[in-house]
């Protein structure tokens, strides 16, 4: 019974939003057609206010002249933008684009204004209530900001020693996953047998739901019972000399966090990589290699001079995009350290951010966090695709 | 079929202005081609007749209706697009019956209309098949069946053959003189290849710069080109330019640049157009230049000058010749036994002699 | 056997071999969780390195199924992330052939702005997203949670099917017109039919996206009834006795189906990323 009422729920949901979307679409065309009637702006600000009163004031449960007044303004720009801006042009790629767009604005942008509007105030949870109650918060200026750098989410580490660790972990990340995806296409780009079920075999990792592959890969790095230990215990044992050369089984989990995590996430993103670089290969012409082979080159030359600079403009989105995944990237620190009480020497800025929002619930704090990374992540991105632009330019 | 007037086309692309002012009457069941080299706008102009692109200024009116605001497919016009544009997810026989479909024709109609197309074009025995099994011949011929089953007022061409071979080009260009026949439809006709333009056309519009340069049948606008651009567009190998001055020398036209003097005789140049000291460009086409041989063409005032390179064609020869420091093109019948570096005399024939002004670049001869 | 026969046949081998110990690193671990989900209860914590363990028994999976809401887990994820691809996908259709199709004032701001969602930290929205759930009442629902995923995957989609529009000819869609559909039904009829293997990866990557979330999961759901998967599996084996056998037999049930399809579409993942990113 439940699931037939689960199904029922869902597609009673989805019909309601192809009939938002359907609502949306009319209302920006009935726009698009009627901008320069000369009724076009009673008739706009008196329908739709009250019409978006009815419908919001229905599902957040209340209506008030204030809500309405507000939604009298939203109209009368849109309406004004419409008759003055647009001018009933370009209506099909508005059109196509507005479901889209709105359902970004609601559910990204305003999500991301909030934030920006909470790290200029004090959320934590001490003013909860009071916000609750009569929802206005303490305004503090930039001194959020000013934490975020002066002092550290977390118990043990500062700001900066904490990016510094975020760099570390990003560029070996990125470094091996790179290198590793690299020379499996390399390997598999020949002419050999079972290729297909390399490839299979080797996209494992990534096609793995990521709880599950974080989760197992921890328990392989178990101090008893993980595959690492006894793997090297079994080594231990063929290879006496080993010990003295300080190998033996250790604590990952609680030694050597970092490392872990930067293994178990090495290991999960080479196939992305390996799948885009073998992409790249695949599409260099032949041709090239012959008329390098006709003029003598080696195979490292070849790579050198054929190779690398060709595969180079496949790879540099996915190295960019790759970047700031692993920047970003908190599931395999969450998962490998997060349970209550886990350590804390693997966080990087993303995982100390979640964790001061919702594990500390300085909420404020962790809004400014973000913008933060954020900003340095946007100036990234910008900074290399530009000069990745430029070097297109000059080819 | 239909008449397609074109009343002073503009179109801008932001600022850019790719046609400035084409006005061209097409009649009913006549065959135009639009010539022109790449970027004059010829494209353009079918697109908008097509209904593709949105008109900047001007009229354009299929049988006196006028068209510019209406939806392409309310125009009654079918068009073979420069890359065939076959909807790959679609049999051939889906292919040519989708706008019957769409227009919720009656099945034994659409059969019957799909299946003559196929029996013109002999396309029978690949109707099951998708367009990317097939060569490229074959889905130039599923493209134009696509157009043919509709009946449309107008057919419209962009470029159909640019994409095939020399020899499949020469096939598909008989064919569609063949349908054109059979058909008897009103076609356009957009190529930038001027051999297509003079075999298939029954008028030519040739177009630069976003203007039409000139309308007419393929051999008034290789007889009496009006002016230097069509002059050296029409007509392969490329029409010989000489530039210079006239004189007056006993009521004579006389033409001198540095390397060579030549009367012009008054049938070709009318006395009003005779001015002394003109500026003037003269153009000869390679037939038209005669080159002296043993047994060959006698030549009257000959002209002395050097071969440089011979081609042989086969039948023809180009010959390469330079005369003072002024390079010229024959053509003459195959063989021509002489050397590169000999001596040759050459001269011209003054029936087919075009003279240009050399700043307006129009045609002043008769 | 000539020397540069030989020397290829060598290099062969070494590839062969290279390869196979990148793919035993890969597939080991997944091996590990199934023998882990055989072993009978006693057995759970060993150092047995052997894929069939002695005693291989079924009881993980069936305690899984007898004495958990695994399969409720299980469906209440499907739904969620059926609904939620179906959202995405539609709306980066249409979103993606505005900006592969036409030019139109904003279009650069609406692609940046796309990128720019790709640099928002995790974890920066979700108490913005929580907060909007508490106001609509749809905490602990799958109606929260499907807004709540609903964009999250958009800006990627919409980027792989623009890159995958590009490289379908503005021809058809122009000989369509002419044929008699109208913009919208050229777009319906001849460019959607032809866009299949993109929408299967936009479809494949909203699926995995949202199948493979906890991160608002945790803060939306909180009745064991609703949790999806992830939560219950987290549960599993977050409790202060970790339950590895349970852990490890629901670990593969939910990994044996997205294995399957992911690899079925592997082939068509690799040409669209790399088409996305070469026209990125």
């Amino acid at each position: 019974m439940d699931i037939l009422k689960s199904i029922y729920e869902v597609s009673w949901f989805i019909l309601l939003i192809a009939a938002g979307v359907a609502a949306l679409e009319g209302y920006f065309y009935s726009h698009f057609k009627f901008y320069a009637r000369p009724w076009f702006f009673p008739a706009a600000l008196s329908v739709f206010p009250a019409l978006a009163l009815a419908v919001f004031g229905t599902l957040l449960g209340g209506y008030s002249f204030k809500l309405w007044l507000y939604f009298l303004l939203a109209e009368a720009a849109i309406a004004a933008f419409f008759r003055f801006a647009v001018k009933g042009r370009h209506t099909v790629p508005y059109l196509l684009l507005a479901p889209a767009f709105v359902g970004l604005a609601l559910l990204l942008v305003y999500p991301f204004v909030f934030e920006v509007y909470l790290s200029f105030h004090d959320l934590k949870l001490t003013t909860i209530m009071m916000w609750k109650n009569t929802g206005t918060l303490p305004f503090v200026g930039i001194s959020q900001y000013i934490k975020v750098f002066t002092t550290s989410p977390l118990s043990e580490i500062t700001f900066w020693a904490l990016l510094g660790r975020t760099l570390v972990w990003t560029f070996s990340n990125v470094f091996f996953h790179v290198l590793g995806g690299f020379l499996l296409a390399l390997m598999l780009n020949n002419h050999i047998r079972f290729k297909g079920v390399y490839r299979t075999l080797l996209v494992i990792p990534w096609a793995m739901p990521q709880v599950v592959a974080v989760l197992a890969m921890r328990g392989e790095f178990h101090s008893q019972n993980g595959f690492v230990n006894i793997i090297i215990a079994k080594l231990l044992a063929v290879f006496p000399f080993l010990a003295h050369l300080g190998v033996a089984p250790v604590q990952w989990l609680s030694d050597y966090p970092l490392l872990t995590c930067t293994l178990i996430n090495i290991w999960l993103g080479i196939p992305f990589m390996m799948v885009v670089i073998l992409g790249g290969l695949q599409s260099i012409s032949s041709s090239y290699y012959d008329a390098a082979d006709i003029d003598g080159a080696s195979y490292s030359q070849k790579l050198r001079f054929i190779t690398l600079p060709l595969v180079r403009p496949v790879m540099m989105p996915a190295v960019t995009l790759g970047t700031v995944w692993t920047f970003n990237n908190i599931n395999v620190i969450y998962l490998v350290t997060g349970q209550s009480g886990g350590t804390e020497q693997a966080d990087i800025l993303v995982s100390a951010l979640y964790k001061a929002a919702f594990t500390y619930n300085r909420y404020s704090y962790s809004a400014a966090f973000a913008i933060v990374v954020f900003a340095m992540l946007f100036f990234f991105s910008v900074f290399y695709l530009k000069s990745f632009d430029a070097a297109k330019d000059e080819r | 079929m239909a008449t397609v007037q074109f009343k002073g086309i503009v179109k801008k692309f932001g600022d850019n202005l790719v046609l400035n002012g084409v006005d061209v009457d097409i009649k009913d069941h006549e065959f135009v081609v639009i010539v022109g080299p790449s970027g004059c706008g010829k494209t353009t102009l079918l697109r908008m007749l097509a209904g593709l692109e949105e008109v900047t200024d001007g009229e354009i009116f299929i049988d006196n209706l006028l068209v510019n605001e209406l939806h392409p497919s309310k125009r009654e016009i079918a068009m073979v697009f420069q890359d065939y544009a076959l909807y790959p997810h679609m049999t051939v026989e889906e292919n040519m019956n989708f706008a019957l479909r769409l227009r919720k024709m009656a099945k034994t109609e659409i059969l019957s209309r799909v299946t003559e197309a196929a029996n013109i074009l002999q396309l029978g025995k690949f109707l099951k098949r998708m367009p990317k099994q097939l060569s490229g011949g074959q889905r130039q011929r599923v493209a134009i069946g696509r157009a043919i089953v509709r009946k449309p007022k107008v057919f419209l061409f962009d470029e159909p053959l640019s994409n095939l071979d020399a020899k499949l080009r020469e096939e598909m260009r008989v064919e569609i003189a063949k349908l054109y026949q059979r058909l008897n439809a009103t076609i356009i006709y957009v190529t930038h290849d001027q051999v297509e333009a003079m075999t298939l056309a029954g008028r030519i519009v040739i177009m630069n710069h976003g203007i039409v340069q000139q309308v007419g049948s393929p051999i008034e606008v290789y007889r009496k080109p009006v002016n230097l651009f069509v002059a050296g567009f029409i007509g392969s190998p490329t029409m010989n330019f000489l530039s210079g001055r006239l004189s007056i020398a006993d009521g004579v036209a006389v033409f001198s640049n540095e390397s060579l003097t030549l009367p012009i005789p008054a049938f070709v140049l009318p006395q009003k157009e005779a001015a002394d000291g003109r500026e003037v460009v003269l153009g000869i086409r390679p037939d038209d230049v005669m080159v002296e041989r043993p047994g060959g063409e006698k030549c009257s005032g000959k002209i002395d000058g050097v071969l440089e390179v011979c081609e042989l064609l086969g039948h023809r020869e180009n010959l390469y010749l330079k005369v003072g420091g002024q390079r010229l093109l024959a053509t003459v019948e195959a063989f021509f036994n002489r050397s590169p570096g000999s001596a040759v005399s050459l001269c011209f024939n003054y029936q087919n002699m075009h003279v240009f002004d050399k700043t307006t670049e129009r045609r002043i001869s008769e | 056997m000539s020397a540069a026969a030989k020397r290829k046949r060598i290099n062969h081998l070494l590839i062969h071999a290279g390869l196979i110990c990148f793919a035993a690193a890969c597939v080991y671990p997944l091996l590990r969780i199934f023998s882990v989900s055989l072993r009978p209860g006693d057995k759970l914590f060993s150092t047995d390195l052997s894929l069939i363990p002695a005693g291989a028994t079924f009881i993980s999976y069936a305690r899984l199924l007898g004495d958990t809401m695994f399969l409720r887990w299980l469906w209440n994820s499907l739904i969620i992330t059926l609904a939620t691809s179906f959202i995405g996908v539609s709306l980066a259709s249409t979103a993606a052939y505005a900006f592969s199709r036409f030019r139109f004032p904003g279009k650069k701001a609406g692609m940046i702005l796309l990128l720019s969602s790709q640099m928002i930290p995790a974890g920066m929205l979700i108490l913005p997203l929580f907060l909007m759930i508490m106001k609509l009442k749809l905490m602990n629902t799958y109606l929260g949670m499907i807004i709540a995923y609903s964009v999250s995957s958009l800006p990627f989609s919409i980027w792989i099917l623009k890159g995958y529009y590009d490289t379908i000819p503005r021809s058809l869609e122009e000989a369509a017109l002419v044929d008699g559909t109208s913009q919208v039904g050229a777009f319906w009829r001849i460019i959607l039919p032809l866009t299949t293997p993109a929408l299967s990866i936009a479809f494949l990557f909203n699926f995995t996206t949202a199948w493979n979330e906890y991160l608002v999961a945790r803060v939306v759901l909180f009745s064991a009834k609703q949790y999806t998967w992830t939560l219950g599996l987290f549960e599993l084996q977050g409790q202060y006795i970790t339950q590895w056998g349970m852990f490890a037999a629901g670990s593969m049930l939910v990994t044996i189906p997205v294995l399957c399809v992911f690899l079925y579409s592997s082939k068509w993942l690799i040409s669209g990323l790399t088409l996305g990113s070469v026209k990125g």
